[in-house]
């Protein structure tokens, strides 16, 4: 019996024991994770359960000069459909309904429209694409369509917000105001002025906070302050006015669009600030249609061709080599240095005319014979002249992809070429882009200032001005001032004097002064040779205070190419649209005049009206208008057949009248 | 404790609808803003009053100004 009972105790020592090592076990594993691993553990129960949330930064908007709003971030809705949510008895009751919205919305046909629903349901498609990137109010719009507008649970409505970037001005100078784009590697594209200015104004800077998970998606803020304060970004105003940003782009268009032309491009300055008041580049897509493809004014880099001359000129000029009224020999229109040919526009040339003559209908012999004179022997001299004034520098302005200008220089052997001070003197060999010729003409009207063109007025953060930027003068003084007297006089007169090649844009009035320059391109292979229209200047001529510059590539030949005819338009629609803009004010002393001839009838007109107050007055040959005055007044019922002198009445002189009696009078 | 949690929650949620909300006010602004600006821009107007045979003045508007007379 004791041996039994010594077995059983035995036992239930041995499971005690066994017991007591589990629980052991467990107290170990416990500490373990609790102490060894519970920095790991609790780390992930953390991350499972709290985030660091970004929260965005708001990224600044553009605006032009006068506060209209150029680019802005606005939310924008992917509408989407979930075939498969709504009951069949749902998508059979709507669906009709639901095609016939649609069809509204898309153009296309009831039917259609149906069977892709019924086909997206079919296919068991939960992400059926109904309209991509639309605005607040199209969204409404579809949150009222028959099926969507039972929501996302009955009706299948899926809406995906996301963040865009929006032109409110749509196509119109979109290219300037630019944007900033991310690709799939994290590259950045950084057109125009939103792009140049993304990382220092706009973008601002994302802050953060620690929130926790709470269900249904959200996430609470642990803490009641944010860890990093977002900074939203500033906001940029433009020196673009409206306005003439319109009338700029619509008379550029309608000239590409008649001429048939690849692209072209129009900038108008401010005179005295470089203020860039529009910019407008556009190029044909495939479809013929002409949209902002590329900024043409900043960043393609071109031969100038004639609009050049004025830089030969006024360099030559500010050598004093030449002068205005001396004579050149234009060589019937055919010169020849080693074998290559200038050639003027016209045949046979001009004869014998003065230099100034030479510019205002642009005869490349005569420009060309006037420098290769005076510059032959020290070409350097020339180029160095043309340096001194700028011509080779970078504008170094904000917006990404300049072209660079080039002009060839004597002691750089590689460049320099036998031909290169002949044909630089009429815009060939050399390089820049309408923006920088635009700025040395600016020059040329601002008295030789030239100043840097300016895209920026200030950058705000709301009210407060945060950077404000000022005019900038790149050179304060390029010329004398007799030799911008003397140029300045040149371009007025290709306007105004009959032979000047831009006579045909000519007003009486308003006046304005310009260049053209009909250049030739691809001339290396006369099958493909194209033009290069260009059109600059300034207005009014006088006292300057816009320049222009037009440049229109590839018109169509069968139309016609010349500077003139194809860019010059442009110019003169802006130069009118400014002047009619602004009102002419005359002055005068007092307001108070007087006129003889008016003073002296209206005596007759009282006189009679004294003395005639019931007996019927003469009143042929008096106004219709002072005849009503004087016979109402007495009481009398006027009829007559229109307005004039008065011929007839139909009551004598001197006849006595009563009231309300009729009188006609006949005109 | 549990109440004011609670209560805490229902406010993020009312936030997060209230910012949707102003995101929406926002768009709906910015859309009536660029219909505006496309609408006033001189060039649409032209076209829409074409038909009534209205253009664009190419003169400009007189403006009579009286020099002030400082008065004895």
């Amino acid at each position: 019996m004791a041996g039994v009972e010594k077995n059983i105790l035995n036992r239930l020592y041995f499971v005690a024991g066994c017991m007591f090592v589990f629980a052991l076990a467990v107290v170990f594993k416990l500490v373990s994770i609790q102490v060894v691993q519970g920095d790991k553990y609790r780390a992930k129960a953390e991350e499972s359960t709290i985030d660091r949330v970004v929260i965005p930064a708001n990224r600044g908007n553009v605006y032009s000069a006068d506060g209209s709003l150029l680019a802005t971030s606005v939310p924008k809705y992917d509408i989407r459909f979930d075939a498969v949510t709504p009951s069949t008895k749902t998508f059979e009751k709507y669906v009709k309904a639901f095609s016939d919205s649609l069809s509204n919305y898309n153009g296309k046909s009831v039917a259609a429209n149906e069977k892709n629903l019924r086909k997206a349901r079919k296919n068991k498609n939960r992400y059926y694409l109904i309209a991509r990137d639309i605005g607040y109010s199209e969204y409404l719009r579809f949150r009222s369509f028959p099926m969507l507008s039972l929501g996302a649970f009955k009706g299948g409505l899926i809406v995906e917000q996301t963040t865009k970037r929006e032109h409110p001005m749509g196509g119109i100078a979109q290219r300037t105001i630019g944007y900033e784009r991310q690709d799939a590697d994290g590259n950045y594209t950084r057109p125009g002025l939103d792009g140049a200015y993304g990382i220092k104004y706009l973008r601002g800077t994302d802050g953060s906070r620690l929130k926790q998970k709470i269900g249904k998606g959200r996430w609470k803020p642990i803490a009641d302050y944010n860890e990093v304060e977002p900074k939203d970004g500033y906001d940029v105003y433009t020196t673009i006015d409206v306005n003439i940003q319109d009338i700029a782009h619509h008379a550029l268009l309608e000239q590409l669009e008649k001429y048939k032309a690849d692209h072209g491009c129009v900038v108008v300055m401010e005179t005295k600030s470089g203020e860039i008041k529009a910019i407008s580049n556009l190029g044909r897509n495939k479809n013929g249609h002409y949209y902002e493809r590329l900024n043409y004014a900043v960043g393609e880099s071109h031969e100038p061709g004639s609009t050049f001359k004025l830089m030969a000129v006024t360099a030559a000029l500010e050598d004093k080599v030449i002068d205005t009224s001396d004579v050149v020999d234009t060589k019937k229109g055919v010169l020849s240095f080693y074998g290559k040919k200038v050639r003027d526009s016209r045949r046979g040339g001009y004869g014998k005319i003065s230099i100034s003559k030479a510019f205002e209908v642009s005869s490349n012999t005569g420009i060309v014979t006037a420098i290769d004179q005076h510059y032959r022997k020290n070409p350097k001299q020339f180029v160095d002249r043309l340096y001194a004034m700028n011509l080779n520098q970078l504008l170094d302005i904000p917006i990404i992809g300049e072209g660079k200008p080039f002009i060839p220089h004597p002691d750089n052997k590689k460049s320099w070429s036998g031909i290169a001070l002949q044909w630089m003197a009429y815009g060939y060999g050399v390089s820049f882009t309408p923006l920088q010729t635009l700025t040395f003409y600016n020059a040329i009207a601002n008295e030789g200032v030239m100043v840097k063109p300016q895209f920026l007025k200030e950058v705000k953060s709301f009210d407060e001005v945060v950077v404000p930027f000022k005019k900038e003068v790149i050179n304060p003084q390029i010329c004398s001032k007799e030799t911008v007297a003397k140029v300045k006089k040149l371009l007025q007169n290709v306007v105004e004097k009959p032979h000047g090649t831009g006579h045909g844009l000519y007003s009486k009035s308003f006046s304005m002064a310009g260049k053209t320059g009909t250049c030739q391109k691809d001339y290396v292979n006369k099958e493909k040779l194209n033009y290069i229209s260009s059109f600059a200047g300034f207005f009014p001529a006088e006292s300057p205070k816009y320049s222009c510059i037009v440049v229109i590539h590839e018109p169509d030949k069968t139309v016609g190419y010349y500077g003139a005819d194809v860019s010059g338009p442009v110019f003169k629609k802006i130069a009118q649209k400014i002047f009619t803009d602004n009102p002419m004010v005359d002055t005068i002393e007092k307001l108070e005049v007087v006129d003889e001839n008016v003073e002296s009838r209206f005596n007759k007109y009282f006189e009679l009206a004294e003395k005639h107050i019931t007996i019927m007055p003469n009143v042929v040959g008096l106004p219709a208008m002072d005849a009503v005055a004087l016979l109402e007044n007495m009481g009398l019922k006027v009829k007559m057949n229109q307005v004039g002198k008065i011929k007839k009445q139909s009551i004598k002189r001197g006849d006595k009248v009563r009231r309300n009696q009729e009188v006609i009078l006949e005109i | 404790m549990i109440a004011s949690s609670h209560s805490a929650d229902t406010k993020v949620h009312e936030i997060a609808r209230m910012s949707n909300e102003v995101k929406e006010l926002r768009s709906a602004f910015v859309d009536g803003r660029s219909r505006l600006m496309r609408l006033k821009m001189e060039s649409s107007i032209v076209q829409k009053v074409a038909d009534k045979g209205i253009k664009p003045s190419l003169n400009p508007p007189q403006k009579i100004k009286v020099k002030p007379t400082t008065k004895n």
